[in-house]
């Protein structure tokens, strides 16, 4: 039974029930004791009046001193024993030998009984006990009538008054239900009962949260599909290149571009989806002690090849154990973003160093180049979606640093971008919390190709 | 005819440039808001070519800063953001005409042309001038219907000249509407192309201004 109402009704129903129950019986006993009392004198005085009659022997038929409802019934034998009168048709109480009252039962028949000895002739009045529990039981059940109306009544009342009650989260459900998925303005909050509030506030918290997810998402898409609009221009501008070209190689030169805008587009799907995934709103995965030196090397690694083209010099600066409780395979995304900006943004014959350390208890992570760096006033802006940097040829979409950003706020880690200790130069330090227990690297490191 | 084209993506500019100077313009390309605004400075451009979403000065900005200097140059904008706010504030802002990238090269072709009649006052797909007839989109010449082959460079002299009637155009300024920054210059060659246009049109309809440059007189 899963409604308010209902269970409101019912226990305060049988609750009334029960207390009626209560009282009926109560009232029954009182009033049997009373009826009781009433009727034993009633008896004794009955038989006494016998006494008082002064009979003279014989008994005659005595005068009708007995109120028939009482159902008394009166023997009076004499001293040997012979029945001398009888009040009913025939004999029913057995002859008794004491006096006083007493409780006698015969066949069928529960009596209450007074005896009294007058001279040669003994009285016996009696009456039977259901006469006493019947006037008990009418008695109360007189009570308990009222009673059942008034349950009735109040059963109807208090189902009126909770409809009346539950009308408002009536109304909120259907103000809900009849909502449409885009409409998340916030439910009226006004005239509702203290009940009901909180449940309304609540969802429109609620409702305001989504709201701002759904605006996150919607911009992300918008920004996801502009910035594709780049490449694909990039690549049909090379398609009707390719076209129009009169010679071999002007036709090669534009299929050389064509392949790599398309390059670039891949690689902008690739960035677009890593933000997706690691973005703030994605239900968090667990994190596990993750060994920071040995993601350091593995970036490096993965991006030696790509340096050697452009003739940079890549390489890991120090390489103590430091484990941090972090995504492995965001951490790699983060590294792999931030070890890819640089080679993009460095020039020529330019120089990388990652480098792990602690510092003050806290596990630092930094990728640093010798490349032009970047002006104090592009660095606020730098952590956007589809920022870049002012002046700069390279092919960039400007969402690594918008994806390594979202990494770092997973792993509580601060980011901060510094001009390296050289003249020119960037260094991106990522900072992340102390680790609380000393962590133990991780039993099986993962390889690249696992994911 | 000489374009300014302002593309902070490599590709794209790139891929710009070149159609467009297939297409017979002579285009200039700058990455940045600032280049940008350096290269109006010359005030040799025909028609700018500009993408609103640039690294530093904002594309928009670069345009209501021309606009505020009393530049009547045509703007086209090219910019990937395609939403009916960008376009309105882009056309009120100033821009003659907006073009969403991805676009086509032909496309984009074909609207600089439309808007360089238009800044010249003309309607019609093709120049008339007296018994000579030009059409800047196929490049074909013809004059009494008599079909005239010309090169690339002699018939984008010949389309300056034709753009302004009765204004002599120096040499220098033929030399900026025939040569983009990059292309090397050779002394006497716009004196090499008038010559072979006189002597294909005839030599009445090119006038020498001596000392001073050439026109196509108003009125042949």
């Amino acid at each position: 039974m899963n409604s308010i109402r209902s269970q409101v009704l019912v226990s305060l129903l049988s609750m009334l029930l029960l207390i009626g129950l209560v009282a009926t019986a109560g009232i029954y006993l009182t009033v049997e004791a009373e009826f009781n009392e009433l009727f034993d004198y009633e008896l004794r005085q009955v038989a006494l009046s016998f006494r008082d009659d002064s009979l003279g022997s014989p008994i005659g038929p005595p005068v009708q001193i007995v109120d028939a409802e009482d159902d008394l019934v009166i023997q009076i034998w004499d001293h040997a024993g012979a029945l001398v009168y009888v009040s009913d048709a025939l004999p029913v109480l057995p002859p008794r030998a004491g006096t006083g009252f007493s409780s006698v039962s015969t066949p069928g028949t529960e009596w209450r009984v007074f005896n009294v000895r007058l001279r040669e002739h003994t009285i016996e009045v009696g009456q039977p006990m259901a006469v006493r529990h019947a006037l008990a039981a009418g008695a109360s059940v007189r009570t308990l009538l009222p009673m059942l109306f008034l349950i009735a009544g109040l059963g109807i009342v208090i189902w009126i008054f909770i409809n009346k009650g539950l009308r408002p989260l009536k109304e909120v459900a259907r103000a809900v239900e009849q909502r449409s998925a885009w409409a998340l303005q916030p439910l009226a909050d006004a005239d509702l009962p203290d009940e009901v509030r909180p449940l309304v506030l609540a969802l429109n918290q609620l409702l305001a949260r989504l709201g701002n997810a759904l605006q996150m998402h919607r911009t992300f898409i918008a920004d996801a599909a502009h910035g594709l609009r780049t490449p694909l221009a990039a690549i049909q501008l090379q398609i009707q290149l390719a076209r129009r070209a009169s010679s071999e190689r002007e036709r090669a030169a534009a299929f050389e571009q064509l392949d790599e805008g398309v390059k670039r587009a891949a690689h902008l799907v690739q960035q677009l989806l890593d933000l997706a995934r690691h973005g703030q709103e994605v239900a968090e995965r667990p994190l596990a002690p993750v060994e920071l030196s040995q993601l350091a090397r593995q970036a490096v690694a993965d991006h030696a090849s790509i340096a050697h083209t452009k003739d940079i010099d890549i390489g890991i600066d120090g390489d103590p154990q430091v484990c941090v409780q972090g995504d492995f395979e965001a951490l790699r995304v983060m590294l792999g973003n931030l070890v890819d900006n640089a080679i993009r943004y460095t020039q020529r014959g330019g120089r990388i160093d990652v480098g792990v350390r602690m510092e003050d208890d806290q596990p630092v992570l930094t990728v640093q180049d010798n490349g032009p760096g970047i002006s104090a006033e592009f660095r606020e802006r730098a952590f956007d979606r589809f920022s870049r940097k002012e002046g700069s040829d390279a092919t960039g979409n400007g969402l690594g640093l918008a994806i390594v950003k979202n990494i770092a706020l997973r792993h509580r880690a601060s980011i901060a971008l510094e001009s390296s200790a050289g003249a020119s130069g960037l260094r991106v330090m990522v900072r992340f919390p102390a680790q609380t227990q000393p962590l133990e690297p991780p039993q099986e490191l993962m390889r690249a190709g696992d994911f | 005819m000489r374009l300014l084209l302002v593309e902070d993506d490599p590709m794209i500019g790139k891929g710009v440039q070149q159609g467009l100077q297939q297409d017979g313009f002579s285009v200039d390309w700058v990455m940045d808001g600032r280049a940008a605004e350096r290269a109006l400075g010359n005030k040799v451009y025909d028609l700018m070519l500009l993408d609103l979403g640039l690294p530093g000065i904002d594309g928009g900005k670069v345009l209501s800063n021309l606009r505020a200097g009393g530049s009547l140059i045509p703007v086209l904008i090219l910019t990937a953001r395609d939403a009916v706010a960008d376009r309105v504030k882009a056309l009120d802002g100033g821009a003659d005409d907006f073009l969403t990238k991805p676009f086509d090269l032909d496309e984009l072709s074909a609207r600089v042309r439309a808007l360089l009649r238009r800044r010249a006052g003309r309607a019609a797909p093709s120049i008339k001038h007296g018994s000579l007839e030009v059409n800047p989109a196929t490049r074909e010449v013809s004059i009494k219907g008599r079909e005239l082959i010309l090169s690339a460079r002699e018939f984008a002299v010949l389309a300056a000249l034709l753009d302004r009637p009765g204004v002599v155009l120096s040499r220098s300024q033929l030399e900026e509407k025939l040569y983009g920054w990059d292309a090397e210059v050779e002394s006497n060659a716009v004196e090499v192309y008038i010559h072979s246009l006189r002597k294909k049109l005839g030599k009445e309809f090119i006038k020498n201004i001596r000392g001073v440059g050439y026109m196509v007189p108003k009125k042949p």
